[in-house]
């Protein structure tokens, strides 16, 4: 296992009397890409921003390669951050841009160039350096302020929703993009974002956050395939989340009916959580289901149909390729590997407490 | 829709005009080669031409230069910096702090004028080139913080950020990345404040001090003498300055945001001009205003410093002094007694001779404010009458401190054809035959001279029985006034508006030659003598150019001159020999027998408490 690079032990962070991190902890390893992913509000920024030292924690400690630099100011510190709105200097050419961080740390004249046009190739942008920021479209300024960081050479980089102010296309193909200036470069990413497509496409290990606490910790699959608790569930995709009731292990009943899962552990008779995936929940003859509904609604979204089916009081949301026409009786079939059961959190707060890893 | 274009039209012309017409009328005017105000006489430069020539108003010009040039720039530095603290407040008091900021902005000129003239004196600062640059640097702060602001909330704070990131220092970051950013805004606080000062009048005008003038004060004394046309030519010039720089700040592409960084370099030569060219026109006003302003020096030995009142002396006679002694005559002129006494007695303005009235006199000696004259010095003096000196006693007993200058009555101006029996009493003026035809002074001290004496007592009195009664007559007598007035009854009495009216001996000369149907009288009962009189405050240094002075203006030939000039009476019974015009040699109006006449009071300074009793005395006869 690579070093930990990046080590936040019980940060609390407050602005006023709001709670942004409460005895947050967090570690970071070499030459990972982590994204922290959750809705706005969560503390993922906070979180970036105190790595960076733009904020100070009100307690705990941030360690960088086992060296405490809690209160370290951004200037010194070995890492570079990507901001959300480029925060290219609008009065400096291209290059200048490129150059601050290396004429501050003096180098040569010579050094300063080949980085230049070496970062201007790397992030395909050659023959830019004498333009003006604003002459260039804002995945260009993006692409010139990733450019900017990374000559630096930081051990770490810091981007925070660096793709947030751009269209769809753009932003996939800058996803791309991104991956593979990771591979090339070698160095740790850390990445904000609140989409949870961006997360799963470009992340090794993804960090859910919710309300200053972290939810879950996991690789993409993991965290896709089995979430831990409903918020993640409903956060990451779209979510069937049905309260049920665990018979015994390997047998769960939803909405009176028994469905067969591969859950064990969770004692006999409980109440439980059950998160089924739009897309595993196969439409069959009302004959062959384990419960029956009616559809109520059909929505084609170009790879597939989305379709509302109504079953016991329960709206269900299946993702097939088949279209079935409003009002048909259809039987609902889950595989039993596509279930996850969750335990059901006993109040508010507990929706919100960190997980164990 | 046509019919509502052309309406609309009509009314956009009308406004243009209603807006313009006033400065486009001075803009022709300054073009105008005939000194008619109603005639044109042909194109000429000439009046720009004189302008220049005009070393006071090009001086005046330098200072304005140098004082709108170093008050923008300190007032740029310290607002942008207010702007850095403010920022990194909290938002509920950086409102406030921004609010109290803006609201010397909101404050009448006329009440900062003021304020600041009163905390320089409470400071004893000298009025002069200091006070009036600290005063601008105090209003321009305000403009320069709406302007930085803005720019401010605009700033992208990633930008400051980024730069730490790439291990930039704070200092460093600031001045490479937010400076630079804010730079067009700061420029346009910079020009704006440029354009307040060059605006400024009313604040200029209460904190200057001695031989200091901006155009604007320049102007204003210039204007009060007669408009003449290079005055036209100078506004026209800075109308054009300050709209030139108006443009600048609000439509020059240097102080907006562009968009286009393909054109910044093409723009940004014109205002680099602009802005060099008022550096260098500021630099050389500082250089060659070095020279001028030594000549405001008080230390300077060969200097005079005078404060008169405004209009109150033929100017030609001060350069002629200035040519015949080579001494430099500094010469000030004051508003009213009340303004010029603090400025003294706190030595916020220093002077050589001022030229107050008796009570006030009076007063500055009981405050041991004034030095003695040594008459010895000024052989002239034997040609003020022994009268006046007489007169003078009554408020400086042993003619110590006081020399002679203008002196007048109070009386009855009526029109002959209008009133038909013999006018040599205070009584006509409350005869029910003449109701609306009388016009009363708008003046506590003199309205109640009028009651006063008419009742036979003591215009100075503080009898509380005797003011209560004359309060008492006052207020039977308003019915029968048609007004309160003061410069009005003049102007009233020229246009035959009214029949009888309370006036002071000089404007009756005037008077009389306008509207021969007129005569003055100074009723039977008594009144008012008044007597301004030169006086040597104690923080006096140049004495013996100032006995020079006196001795120059005591000469007959000089004493005619100055009193053709002005019109008020000169107690110079050597000059009064030179007047040609025997009607006004003569004249009972300008030269009444003193001897003759009786109960002639000199107003004398009755104290602060005494002048709010009869304030509040004179509010209960304006309201009755």
């Amino acid at each position: 296992m690579p070093e930990k690079l990046i080590d936040l032990k019980n940060i609390t962070k407050r602005y006023d009397e709001n709670v942004v991190l409460d005895d947050f902890s967090l570690y970071i390893r070499e030459n990972e890409f982590v994204t922290l992913l959750g809705p706005s509000g969560c503390g993922k920024t906070t979180t970036l921003r105190i790595i960076g030292g733009f904020e100070k924690p009100d307690s705990g400690t941030v360690l960088f390669q086992n060296k405490d630099i809690t209160d370290l100011p951004p200037n010194k510190r070995e890492l570079n951050t990507v901001f959300q709105k480029y925060a290219l200097f609008p009065h400096m050419t291209i290059a200048d841009n490129i150059a601050f961080g290396l004429r501050i740390h003096k180098k040569s004249d010579a050094y300063i160039r080949d980085k230049i046009s070496y970062a201007l190739k790397l992030v395909n942008l050659e023959g830019y350096e004498n333009r003006m920021p604003e002459s260039l479209s804002g995945g260009q300024q993006q692409r010139i302020a990733i450019a900017r960081a990374i000559v630096n050479e930081p051990k770490v980089l810091l981007l925070d929703e660096p793709l947030g102010a751009l269209d769809l296309k753009l932003r996939q193909d800058m996803q791309y993009e991104l991956i593979r200036l990771k591979n090339e470069l070698g160095i740790t990413f850390v990445y904000v974002t609140h989409d949870q497509e961006e997360a799963l496409t470009m992340s090794d290990t993804i960090v859910v956050m919710n309300q200053g606490y972290i939810q879950q910790i996991g690789t993409p699959t993991d965290i896709y395939n089995e979430p831990q608790n409903a918020f993640v569930a409903d956060f990451i995709g779209d979510s069937n989340i049905v309260s049920g009731i665990m018979i015994r292990d390997k047998l769960v009943e939803i909405l009176g009916a028994r469905f067969d899962c591969v859950d064990t552990g969770f004692g006999e008779n409980r109440p439980v959580d059950v998160v089924i995936r739009p897309e595993d929940i196969d439409l069959v003859d009302p004959k062959d289901g384990t419960i029956e509904g009616v559809v109520t609604d059909v929505i084609f979204k170009g790879v597939h149909y989305e379709m509302c089916v109504m079953s016991n009081g329960f709206e269900w949301i299946v993702h097939s390729t088949d279209c079935f026409p409003v009002d048909t009786h259809v039987g609902i079939h889950v595989d039993p590997f596509d279930i996850q059961i969750m335990h059901k959190p006993e109040s508010e707060d507990e929706k919100a407490v960190a997980v164990d890893e | 829709m046509k019919k509502h274009r052309g309406i609309k039209m009509l009314y956009l012309i009308l406004m243009l005009i209603f807006l313009y017409a006033p400065i486009l009328t001075l803009m022709v005017l300054s073009f105008n080669a005939s000194k008619s105000r109603s005639k044109w006489g042909g194109f000429t430069l000439d009046w720009y031409i004189s302008l220049v020539e005009d070393g006071a108003i090009i001086s005046a010009f330098k200072t304005t230069l140098i004082i709108a040039f170093l008050s923008a720039f300190i007032a740029t530095i310290l607002g942008t910096a207010a702007c850095i603290g403010m920022q990194t407040m909290r938002r509920k008091f950086r409102r406030l702090i921004l609010a109290i900021t803006n609201i010397p902005m909101l404050n009448a000129d006329i009440v900062t004028g003021v304020s600041l003239m009163l905390l320089f004196i409470a400071a004893r600062m000298t009025m002069g080139f200091k006070t009036v640059l600290l005063a601008h640097i105090t209003f321009n702060i305000p403009y320069v913080i709406l302007s930085v602001m803005p720019r401010f909330k605009q700033l992208n704070r990633n930008t400051y950020e980024a730069a730490l990131d790439l291990g930039a220092s704070p200092i460093y970051a600031f001045f490479r990345v937010t400076l630079p950013d804010l730079m067009p805004a700061i420029f346009s606080g910079f020009l704006m404040s440029f354009t307040m000062s060059l605006d400024d009048f009313i604040i200029t005008h209460f904190t200057k001090g001695a031989g200091f003038d901006t155009l604007s004060t320049k102007i204003y004394s210039e204007v009060k003498k007669g408009i003449k046309p290079e005055i036209y030519a100078l506004s026209t010039l800075m109308f054009a300055a300050v709209l030139l720089l108006l443009w600048l700040v609000n439509y020059h592409p240097w102080t907006r945001r562009k968009n286009d960084g393909a054109n910044k370099k093409k723009f940004r030569a014109l205002p680099g001009a602009a802005a060099v060219i008022v550096t260098v026109l500021c630099v050389s006003g500082l250089l060659s205003g070095c020279g001028s302003s030594a000549a405001a020096d008080y230390s300077n030995p060969n200097s005079l410093f005078i404060y008169n009142a405004g209009e109150y002396i033929d100017p030609d006679l001060l350069t002629e002094f200035e040519d015949e002694t080579g001494i430099n005559v500094v010469y000030d002129e004051f508003e009213t007694l009340e303004i010029m006494y603090p400025k003294v007695e706190s030595g916020a303005a220093k002077y050589d001779l001022i030229c107050p009235s008796d009570y006030m006199i009076e007063k500055m000696k009981d405050n041991d404010l004034l030095q003695p004259i040594n008459i010895d010095n000024i052989p002239n003096l034997k040609n003020i009458g022994e009268s006046y000196w007489e007169t003078a006693r009554s408020f400086d007993p042993e003619n110590k401190y006081a020399v002679p200058y203008c002196w007048g009555t109070v009386g009855i101006l009526y029109n002959k054809t209008m009133v038909d029996e013999p006018v040599d009493s205070w009584s006509i003026l409350w005869n029910e035959k003449y109701k609306d035809q009388i016009l009363m002074q708008d003046s506590v001290r003199d309205a109640m001279m009028v009651a006063l004496k008419s009742l036979g007592y003591s215009a100075n009195t503080t009898d509380e029985k005797e003011l209560r009664e004359a309060t008492e007559l006052l207020k039977k007598q308003k019915p029968l006034v048609q007004a309160y007035v003061v410069d009005q009854v003049r102007d009233k009495m020229i246009g035959n508006e009214a029949a009888l009216g309370v006036i002071y001996s000089g404007e009756a000369i005037f008077t009389k030659r306008e509207n021969p149907d007129l005569d003055y009288v100074v009723p039977k009962e008594g009144s008012n003598i008044w007597l301004d009189c030169w006086v040597m405050p104690k923080s006096a240094k140049h004495i013996e150019n100032a006995e020079k002075f006196l001795n120059f203006l005591s000469r007959p030939d000089i004493a005619y001159r100055n009193f053709d000039y002005i019109t008020y009476s000169t107690p110079n019974t050597a000059a009064r020999e030179l007047i040609p015009d025997e009607d006004i040699r003569n004249s009972e109006i300008a030269f009444p027998d003193l001897t003759k006449m009786s109960d002639l009071e000199t107003y004398s300074f009755l104290g602060e408490k005494e002048d709010r009793y009869l304030n509040s005395l004179w509010r209960e006869v304006k309201a009755h």
